[in-house]
């Protein structure tokens, strides 16, 4: 079954087609809507809580939390050997990671004492689970 | 002066400030471990937990902190008088479980010294399939409340305590710790004893050689427990020398 996203694509493809043989009609539109609506309950969001060393997206990645929109799934800490897939921010957004969540860049005013460790970005991905 | 058997070095307490941690591996007779390791199993800990009476019941639980080298590493951090605290707990990890989330023990009512540490003694070898135990090296100086470390689950440089039976892991009261989940076939049992300071320091109660510290003491500036912000980094510095002068008794 394909994507929302192919599908669509699918659909433009074939109104370019139409458009040099007379153009598209309401039934065609129709069609565009009823495919939006059937996949926009299949999507779904993935998160990702990346911790950064500093309020920039380009400072080192120094903890990490991913969050599937599957029932079950499981977000722990892992002890054996594993992969880390992103240095920084930046390189999740690179990877097709939207930041929907930016930490605040305001200086502690405690000039001694120290508390959470990293800043903390939240990222998503809107992709379709059809099964 | 000659050094006392046992106790630590200067670069070892050096070491636990900057960390937060360390390890004991005591040469316990054979069949030690294995032996507490069974008494645990009988007692059924996971139906009827006895809380702090469980010295009571595995009393063989003193020659763990009676060992010359466990005993020798808590003198040096926390001063002859170093007293067990009447607290204590054997946490017991079954196959199946998930891990905990990052928390420090206690409230946010902490301070910057050695007052407490925690004596997590295994009586089982620890592979990393087993639950170990995960610590966040550096993390001692940090107070943060248990539900704002709820969105961590890895961090780059956390530290799993994979170890071998009759291993002793001191750590700092305030360090960031949980319990990883346990995928192995057996339970893993962890005791974990606190000790606590009798007195305020007067003076080093490890072997101190003070130009040796003196050398050793350049890591304060220059070492990282973990990677972080520069300006948690230099807070960090100041607070692991603020520890340093508290044990040689500086700040009494």
């Amino acid at each position: 079954m394909p994507t929302a996203f192919e599908a669509i694509d699918k659909w433009i493809d074939e109104a370019r087609a139409k458009l040099k043989n007379g153009g598209i009609q309401r039934g065609d539109l129709d069609q565009l809507h009823q495919l939006i609506n059937a996949n926009r309950k299949h999507t779904r969001q993935r998160l990702l809580y990346l911790h950064a060393a500093t309020p920039s997206i380009r400072s080192q990645v120094i903890g990490m939390a991913l969050h599937e929109p599957v029932q079950g799934s499981v977000t722990e800490i892992v002890t054996e050997e594993q992969e880390w897939p992103y240095n920084t921010v930046h390189d999740a957004v690179l990877d097709g990671w939207q930041v929907i969540h930016f930490p605040d860049q305001r200086t502690e005013f405690d000039d001694r004492e120290i508390d959470i460790l990293g800043y903390e970005f939240i990222l998503q991905k809107l992709e379709d689970y059809n099964g | 002066m000659a050094d006392k058997p046992y106790l630590l070095s200067d670069d070892e307490v050096i070491s636990f400030i900057i960390h937060g941690s360390h390890i004991v591996e005591p040469d316990f007779p054979e069949g030690f471990n294995e032996s507490i390791y069974a008494e645990l199993e009988a007692l059924d800990i996971q139906q009827n937990n006895p809380g702090d009476a469980i010295l009571d019941e595995v009393p063989k639980l003193h020659q763990v902190f009676d060992h010359p080298k466990v005993r020798g590493a808590l003198v040096s951090l926390l001063g002859e008088d170093v007293q067990m605290n009447g607290h204590r707990h054997c946490h017991v990890n079954p196959p199946g479980t998930r891990s905990q989330t990052w928390h420090q023990d206690g409230t946010n009512k902490r301070h910057h010294h050695i007052q407490t540490v925690l004596a997590m003694y295994y009586p089982q070898d620890v592979p990393a399939e087993l639950g170990p135990t995960v610590i966040m090296p550096g993390t001692h100086f940090r107070n943060a409340p248990t539900d704002r470390m709820a969105t961590y689950a890895n961090f780059r440089e956390q530290v799993a305590l994979t170890v071998k039976a009759g291993t002793v892991a001191i750590t700092h009261y305030d360090i960031w710790h949980a319990a990883s989940a346990n995928y192995g076939t057996r339970t893993r049992y962890m005791l974990k004893f606190l000790f606590t300071r009798g007195s305020e320091p007067k003076s080093p109660s490890w072997n101190h050689h003070p130009e040796e510290a003196a050398a050793s003491m350049r890591r304060f500036s220059f070492e990282r427990a973990c990677a972080c912000s520069q300006s948690d980094h230099y807070k960090e510095r100041g607070l692991r020398i603020e520890m340093w002068e508290h044990l040689v008794g500086k700040s009494v």
